[in-house]
């Protein structure tokens, strides 16, 4: 039978090479650093340090994040589906699950370098802009780091990774790629508002109470991110601020929404009659 | 010479939601031969491609590939080939190449086509005529037992539509068991060793060119079209 592996590579390398020849991902790249930018710059936390910059980063990027996920994913699975690609992939014994593990490592690698390179250009900024003790690499809490931006720097990775799965997964069940972007960006604003809203919601109708917010808040993507934000970025150097989430929970829920729309989209595809 | 099918469909039906579009079909589709598939639009020529191909399951009946156990069993040109842009003609045949555990040469397959000149052109400077070459190409990826061709001439000037069929009947004559659906009955007619004669989701006759015509006292595939399609079309349209 065909190694799994070198389809893998195959369909990885084509989805790379096809992103690095279209110019819109270049420039989508650029507007994001630069949207950081601004962002930071206007926010006034670069001239202070790293968290005042967390601080002023992490509403936005709620938003900015599911946005860029829409914008590099949308089209992955439901361009191949309307163009037969898929029918013809189908020919070469391609498994459902090497294809959408490889259409989702390609995209994620172009929102990866998207979001890390604006989130490094901000890191840049406020080591020339900010004051001398946040370039201090701290060993206990109460100090603003480098280090705890490189935190927020992976926490923003890790939401931005389970958004791709979740765009990945609209895309195999759009029928069109108009509906695609539809479907992709309502998908995403509604995980990312819709969680917190609920939650909201819950605590106004009683269903929801202080014993179990924290689980609550870890099940939701933006929640989970905000929180282990705060926990792990935030509230390390506030002394006594913890307690806002919970860390291991939020954690497990991103990765659960990354597993589970890669999951959901393998299952839906290897169904869908091409 | 009858040559045992590689390729079977017996008594395939198909139907979307109450619309029955294939009723009772036997197809059977052997190596050296091309077998071509003809009948008006709507007829359920592709929906048969698709069942064959297994992309789409039949309400009833079933499919039967006999063939070599390959990496490829089948090979596959979609009505509308599509590719990435971006890539030349060379990039996109390496990469279906790649997705085989066998060698392929991607120069070699270009040249079967009549590509190699275009080999570094991009695939969005391609004319149509030329991407559904590339499209035949890839269909030809891995030499596959059976190649199923969906429409090979349409969008094609008399010349490439030639040179198209002729890449099929090369590949048949290399023992490529070939599945053909087309419009274009005059290369039907000078290209397939057996002909299947679809209308309203069934089939009404089948034989090879020679066989259709004599049993329905005609001179062309045509005629025959005339005979088997048109005409009991015309009868019923008059008794409704």
């Amino acid at each position: 039978m065909t190694d799994a592996r070198s389809q893998f590579r195959a369909l990885v390398g084509r989805e790379l090479r096809t992103v690095a020849r279209t110019r819109i991902y270049a420039l989508l790249a650029v507007g994001v650093a630069g949207l950081l930018f601004a962002l930071t710059a206007g926010g006034g936390g670069a001239q202070t340090g790293y968290l005042p910059a967390v601080v002023d980063l992490l509403l936005p990027l709620e938003l900015l994040v599911p946005l860029v996920a829409v914008a590099v994913g949308y089209r992955s699975v439901v361009d191949d589906l309307e163009r037969g690609e898929l029918a013809v992939l189908e020919t070469y014994n391609v498994p459902t699950w090497v294809y959408v593990a490889a259409i989702y490592v390609g995209r994620a690698a172009v929102l990866s370098a998207t979001l890390l390179g604006g989130l490094l250009l901000v890191g840049l900024v406020i080591v020339v802009a900010a004051g001398p003790d946040t370039t201090v690499y701290a060993t206990h809490s109460g100090v603003d780091s480098p280090i705890l931006w490189g935190r927020f720097m992976v926490l923003t990775l890790l939401f931005g990774l389970a958004m791709e799965a979740l765009v990945v997964l609209l895309s195999v069940v759009a029928r069109s790629v108009r509906a695609a972007i539809v479907l992709a960006t309502g998908g995403v604003l509604l995980a990312a508002a819709g969680g917190d809203a609920l939650i909201v919601l819950g605590l106004a109708d009683g269903w929801l109470t202080e014993s179990n917010l924290l689980s609550a808040l870890a099940v939701a993507p933006n929640s989970a991110y905000r929180g282990l934000v705060f926990e792990t970025v935030i509230g390390v150097a506030s002394a006594g601020e913890g307690g806002s989430a919970a860390p291991l929970w939020s954690l497990l829920g991103l990765v659960g929404w990354l597993v589970g729309s890669l999951a959901a989209a393998t299952l839906l595809l290897s169904r869908r009659q091409l | 010479m009858t040559t045992d099918p590689i390729l079977v469909g017996e008594g395939i039906a198909h139907e979307f939601g109450d619309l029955s579009v294939l009723e009772g079909v036997d197809i059977p589709v052997a190596p050296g031969e091309v077998t071509a598939i003809v009948g008006p639009n709507g007829t359920g020529k592709t929906t048969l491609l698709r069942i064959l191909l297994g992309h789409l399951s039949p309400t009833d009946g079933e499919v039967r590939y006999m063939g070599p156990d390959v990496d490829r069993p089948i090979g596959y040109l979609p009505q509308q080939p599509s590719f990435r842009p971006q890539f030349t003609a060379a990039e996109t045949i390496a990469f279906y190449a790649a997705l085989l555990d066998e060698p392929a040469e991607t120069e070699a397959a270009l040249r079967r086509v009549g590509l190699a000149d275009a080999a570094d052109r991009r695939v969005e400077a391609l004319s149509g005529g030329m991407r559904r070459l590339l499209g035949i190409a890839q269909s030809l990826v891995g030499e596959p037992p059976v190649a199923v061709f969906d429409e090979p001439a349409s969008g094609l000037d008399p010349s490439m539509a030639t040179n198209a069929f002729e890449t099929l009947a090369d590949r048949a004559a290399d023992g490529t068991a070939v599945l053909v659906s087309s419009h274009d009955l005059s290369l039907v007619d000078r290209f397939a060793d057996r002909v299947v004669f679809l209308n309203r989701g069934s089939v009404v006759v089948s034989g090879s060119p020679a066989e259709l015509a004599d049993s329905t006292n005609s001179e062309t595939l045509w005629e025959v079209y005339e005979s088997v399609i048109r005409e009991p079309a015309a009868r019923r349209e008059v008794e409704a």
